[in-house]
């Protein structure tokens, strides 16, 4: 049984995470303590334990200590099988961060999977949907696997009440990712997603972003959503490249200028556009784990990219990876960091 | 599917209770997204998972209460929202509320081992919270209190949630506030003295729980000077202080009451009542109405009195003399005896329900002489208290110190009146020092008093109580050393005389010395004095000579 020490570097929701598709993906027993050590609430958070149960369904796991509150948990997999599933989870969490820690798994799984989630499709401190469908989703569709995400109702927090639909026709096994290139890069596009809330934020947002950026904005860009339960407001920048396609996220919230969330989104995309590197932070913390799955399935190299400098984030999801697989990960560069696993 | 062998027992789903909020809770437009509402935001914590909900409503509150259940089941799939129709005319009307609660907490089957329960105290009017915050700590619902608030800083309409455990001892900061208050309760019974004796600091302890958490009757045994009165004086403060008594302090020895005043002082009496009362009288139980009582030496109380008492306790209400109309008064008794109430009881001195009632918390302190090592602290508190009441601070000289404090230790140092022997007793040193300092002289002196006074106690217990054999007395032991088998033939009137006279033969030089020193009053008025002659007819009597008697 491996031990993870959840205190490890940024200490957060991600080792957990991390471990946890792991561990379903390759049936390896693990236990974590010192959850969430040090945070003003230790311990799992319900958002933690929704993922808990997710990755418990995939692979009839034996499960201890998955209480709200437990620093504690020990995860030992049984058979990893596909299948349909469906989990509603309110807005204790994020349906692109359950995903994270099955998705892996159900690529690799001996048959097909439907999963069906409700909950938040668009909050922060997690993936949007649209990234995960138009970024994520492509790179692992690289790998072997066929995933397709699609979108049936937008859920923002608080009221949630998003769904997605995710089907995997999985893999015997996962190739390589290489993505040490972006390639060339495309005109950046804009979508603004506006949800119950007057016409005018999503205006002065298209207004702003063109002040910003070189970027193809026409006002069809606007996406007036009545669908969801609670109002919401997302602004999304596609940066498509010859060999990738980023995108980020800025989510609009009670009480933050519609200017904000704007700039905030343009910072990261001017970055990513100043930079060389094929993979921005988010996109970079996503691969890692399919890339580690698919080098313990070929024992070869999972693949390399390039990405920008590693945040604790990162770092500490290299750690764990190399906790739960022995895997040794290179990570070398200083404004464009090389990671090879 | 999934097996479930749980590694260690599973956590206790968490069960929460509370009203629907017909004013927090209230919103049905899209608008009700971006407000704050209570009980919506219990079920969306990101760290408490409610696994029900157990949401009383009113009965025109049904459609709010179906928005809410659908707006839960959708932010928590997890909780199930199971309605309870509770329909309180007047939520303002405590009584109403109460009642209705109360019926909701008696039929609902709590099972507290299985399920950990909450009781959302946020929504509902301020009665209703007051009628749940009741429930909960008395326990009629095996809860703790869940608060819920709107959002501070951040603009999340979840708000925060805060778990209140009426377990006061769960909180670091407030159990060491406890203890130190404890510490405080402990040191005022002690009057402040660092008593080390383990048994009296035990019985203090005892003591200090028992006046905290109780308004029963209780019981101080020990022997005079113990230090009864004081501790109860003490005992009162406390109870003072933590409000269990909020009426005087009454204090009577019932040793002075006798007659009609002594029901009188007790219970009162009415104009006329008997010859001599000229006026209304309250009397003392009723002076002690809120407060506390104390009856010193209650083995001295009447059978009458003793009546009078036991109904004034059992049913706070007693009839003054002379009076046919009942007097109520809520007191809190502190009893105090040095008798042993079961022989008195067994005598039919003392009866043996007014006993069994106030033979709940009984306390006994121990004499001063058996608490030998508590004697240096309370010459240290005699002396402040004898600064403070003078103004003057004495301290001894360490000679003298260690003098008087290896007296006070010998067994010899009877301390027969206990803690006021002591308090005399360095009353006098301190009275006596001369610049503040107690000397050795001093000290000398006081030894010699005290043991004095203990030698004429003696006697006058000796005096009080006739002694049952007097073959085993001292008097036989003098007489059978100057007579050997002999004293036994001789009568008790004379044995008692003859000893004595042996006694001051043993100690005098001559026949002459001692026979001055025996008729040392009557000689002063007679012409001629033959005192020798008058000893040695009296010693011949019983068949003794001077020569022969044992000398020391």
């Amino acid at each position: 049984m491996i031990s993870i020490d959840g205190s490890l570097g940024e200490g957060g929701g991600q080792i957990l995470r991390t471990s946890l598709a792991f561990s379903a993906a390759l049936g390896i027993p693990f236990t974590i303590s010192n959850i969430r050590k040090g945070r003003e609430k230790p311990g799992l958070m319900r958002q933690h334990l929704t993922a808990v149960q997710a990755a418990k369904r995939i692979c009839d796991a034996q499960v201890s200590g998955d209480a709200v509150g437990s620093t504690h948990l020990t995860f030992e997999p049984g058979a990893l099988h596909g299948g349909e599933f469906h989990f509603p989870i309110g807005t204790a969490g994020s349906t692109t961060m359950v995903m994270q820690a099955i998705l892996p798994a159900l690529m690799v799984a001996p048959q097909p999977t439907r999963v069906t989630i409700e909950g938040g499709t668009h909050q922060t401190h997690a993936p949007s949907f649209d990234f995960f469908a138009r970024a994520l989703v492509p790179l692992m569709n690289r790998m072997g696997p066929r995933v397709e995400a699609r979108l049936e109702r937008h859920g923002f927090y608080p009221a949630g009440g998003g769904r997605i639909v995710v089907d995997v026709m999985p893999a015997t096994s996962l190739l390589p990712l290489n993505l040490l290139s972006r390639g060339g890069r495309g005109k950046p596009t804009l979508s603004i997603l506006l949800a119950k809330l007057p016409m005018n934020i999503a205006e002065r947002e298209r207004e702003r972003v063109l002040a910003k950026l070189t970027i193809d904005a026409p006002p069809q860009c606007m996406h007036f959503i009545d669908s969801s339960h609670s109002p919401g407001n997302v602004v999304l920048i596609d940066v498509p490249c010859e060999h990738v396609t980023e995108v980020f996220t800025g989510i609009g919230e009670v009480g933050r200028p519609a200017e904000s969330v704007v700039d905030h989104v343009v910072n990261e995309v001017r970055q990513y556009i100043a930079s060389e590197a094929a993979l921005a932070r988010h996109l970079a913390d996503q691969v890692m784990v399919p890339m580690a799955i698919a080098a313990m399935l070929t024992k070869q190299s999972g693949g390399s990219f390039t990405t920008l400098p590693l945040s604790l984030h990162a770092k500490t999801n290299l750690q764990t990876i190399a906790a739960m697989t022995g895997l040794t990960c290179e990570a070398s560069g200083d404004r464009i960091v090389t990671v090879r696993i | 599917m999934a097996h479930s062998q749980p590694h260690s027992r599973p956590a206790r789903p968490l069960v929460a209770l509370g009203m629907l909020g017909t004013q927090l809770d209230l919103g049905s437009t899209n608008k009700r997204w971006e407000k704050w509402r209570p009980t919506v935001g219990l079920c969306q914590q990101p760290d408490m998972l409610v696994s029900r909900l157990e949401l009383l409503t009113g009965s025109k509150w049904t459609d709010l209460r179906k928005q809410v259940s659908a707006d839960i089941a959708q932010v928590s799939p997890e909780t199930k929202v199971v309605p309870h129709t509770m329909d309180i005319r007047d939520p303002w009307d405590f009584e109403e509320a109460y009642a209705a609660l109360l019926a909701f907490a008696a039929k609902y089957p709590f099972d507290p081992d299985r399920e950990d329960y909450v009781v959302h105290i946020t929504t509902g009017t301020h009665v209703i919270q007051i009628c749940l915050f009741l429930l909960v700590e008395s326990r009629r619902i095996p809860a703790r209190l869940v608060q819920t608030s709107p959002p501070h800083r951040s603009s999340d309409p979840a708000g925060t949630a805060k778990i209140i455990d009426l377990d006061l001892t769960k909180y670091a900061s407030l159990a060491s506030r406890f203890a130190r208050e404890h510490r405080d309760a402990i040191n005022t019974l002690k009057s402040g003295i660092r008593t080390r004796n383990k048994a009296f600091n035990r019985t203090i302890q005892d003591i200090e729980h028992v006046a905290a958490n109780a308004i029963d009757p209780m019981l101080l045994l020990g022997p005079t000077g113990a230090g009864k009165s004081q501790l109860a004086k003490r005992i009162y403060e406390l109870k003072h202080a933590r409000h269990l008594a909020m009426g005087p302090f009454i204090e009577v020895n019932c040793a002075t009451l006798r007659g009609d005043s002594a029901m009188s002082t007790l219970f009162g009496h009415r104009k006329g009542a008997y010859t001599g009362a000229a006026s209304d009288r309250a009397g003392l139980l009723k002076a002690a109405d809120k407060g506390v009582l104390f009856l010193d030496e209650v083995g001295e109380l009447g059978l009458d009195e003793q009546a009078m008492l036991l109904r004034a306790l059992e049913e706070k209400r007693f009839l003054p003399l002379g009076s046919d109309e009942e007097t109520q008064s809520d007191f809190q008794l502190i009893a105090g005896t040095n008798r042993d109430l079961y022989i008195d009881a067994r005598a039919g001195r003392f009866r043996e329900d007014l006993l069994a009632r106030i033979n709940l918390w009984t306390f006994r302190l121990p004499a001063l002489r058996d608490r030998r090592e508590d004697i240096a602290p309370n010459i240290e508190y005699e002396l402040d208290q004898y600064a403070a009441r003078t103004g003057k601070s004495v301290r001894f000289t360490t000679e003298a110190s260690e003098q008087y404090l290896a007296f006070a230790q010998t067994p010899q140092a009877t301390w027969a009146g206990n803690f006021r022997d002591l308090s005399a007793s360095v009353t006098r040193l301190a009275t006596l020092a001369e610049g503040g300092r107690i000397t050795p002289t001093i000290v000398d002196h006081e030894i010699t008093r005290l043991n004095a006074a203990w030698h004429a106690s003696q006697l006058d217990s000796s005096l009080a109580t006739p002694q049952a054999s007097f073959a085993d007395s001292a008097d036989a032991a003098i007489l059978t050393r100057a007579m050997g088998t002999r004293a036994q033939s001789i009568d008790r009137f004379d044995a008692v005389q003859l000893a004595e006279v042996l006694r001051v033969c043993t100690r005098a030089r001559t026949l002459s010395e001692a026979g001055r020193e025996l008729f040392a009053i009557s000689r002063t008025t007679k012409a001629s004095v033959n005192d020798a002659d008058r000893l040695r007819k009296y010693l011949a009597r019983f068949g003794l000579t001077w020569d022969t008697l044992p000398r020391d």
